[in-house]
C-alpha cells in the first residue's frame, strides 16, 4: 500500500473550510506530517492555526510524533474556549 | 453510593433542577452551581448569541477526567457537567456545573477547579454573532502543551 486515507472532522475556526475533508499519507508518517499536508490542502494562511491546533481520534489527543499505518478517522482541534 | 458523576453534551437547555438532583446527597450539606450564560458583549462590541461548536465523545471523556482529579483533590465529592452544543441567544446558559460535599468550602473549591480546567482543556469553540450580520471564531487555548490524561504518547 503506497498510501493510507485520513479522513477528518474540522472543528471551530476550521468550519469555514467545511466539516470534513480527506487527507492521504505514506504508511508510517507521524502526526506533525498530517498535519503538514493539512496546510498544503488549506493553504498557507492556515498554517498558523494548524500549528496551533492538535489531531485527535475519539478517544485522545495524539502527540505529534503519533505514528499512523492504516487508514484513520480525526479531528483537528483549534486552540479551545469553552464555558 | 450511587455513580458520582454525570457529565453530558446537550443540545436542549441545561437544567439547574436536574443538577441539584444529581448532586444531592443526605450526607452533603453543601451544593456550589456554576452557570454560565451568554453575555451581550465582549472587549467592547455588542455581541446578538453564541454558537457552541463541540467535539462531543472527546469533550464528555476530558469532563469526566476534570471532575475524577476534582474528586481526588476533594474527597467525597459528587458532580453534574453539562455544556451546550449548538445557538444560544443573549442570556442562554452555555455550561452548568454542580458540585456538593459535606461542607462548603470543599464544594466552591472543587466547582471553580472545574470551571477553569473546562475552559483550559474542554474540546469546545465559541463563534460570536455581532449586531452588523458578521461573526468570529474566538481564541483560546492550544491544547498543544496539554499534559492530561486525554493524551494518548506515541
Amino acid at each position: 500500500m503506497s498510501e493510507i486515507k485520513i479522513s477528518m472532522k474540522l472543528f471551530g475556526a476550521f468550519r469555514k473550510y467545511g466539516d470534513s475533508l480527506e487527507l492521504a499519507i505514506r504508511p508510517g508518517s507521524p502526526a506533525d506530517i498530517v498535519k503538514e499536508t493539512l496546510g498544503n490542502v488549506l493553504g498557507d494562511s492556515a498554517r498558523p492555526l494548524i500549528r496551533d491546533s492538535v489531531l485527535a481520534d475519539e478517544e485522545t489527543i495524539l502527540p505529534g510524533d503519533y505514528i499512523f499505518d492504516h487508514d484513520a478517522r480525526l479531528s483537528i482541534l483549534p486552540p479551545v474556549c469553552g464555558g | 453510593m450511587s455513580e458520582a458523576v454525570c457529565v453530558e453534551i446537550l443540545d436542549t437547555p441545561l437544567s439547574v433542577e436536574k443538577a441539584s438532583a444529581f448532586v444531592s446527597d443526605p450526607a452533603h450539606g453543601a451544593i456550589d452551581i456554576f452557570v454560565g450564560a451568554v453575555r451581550n458583549h465582549h472587549q467592547g462590541q455588542d455581541v446578538t448569541g453564541i454558537t457552541y461548536d463541540v467535539h462531543k465523545t472527546l469533550a464528555e471523556q476530558v469532563l469526566r477526567t476534570i471532575c475524577a482529579e476534582a474528586a481526588g483533590l476533594w474527597p467525597d465529592t459528587r458532580y453534574y457537567v453539562a455544556h451546550y452544543q449548538g445557538d444560544l441567544a443573549i442570556g442562554g446558559v452555555s455550561v452548568l456545573i454542580a458540585v456538593s460535599s459535606s461542607h462548603r468550602a470543599e464544594s466552591f473549591d472543587a466547582c471553580r477547579y472545574v470551571i477553569e480546567e473546562i475552559k483550559k482543556r474542554a474540546p469546545v469553540w465559541k463563534q460570536e454573532h455581532y449586531p452588523d450580520g458578521k461573526s468570529e471564531w474566538l481564541p483560546g487555548h492550544s491544547l498543544a502543551e496539554a499534559e492530561g490524561p486525554e493524551v494518548r504518547h506515541g
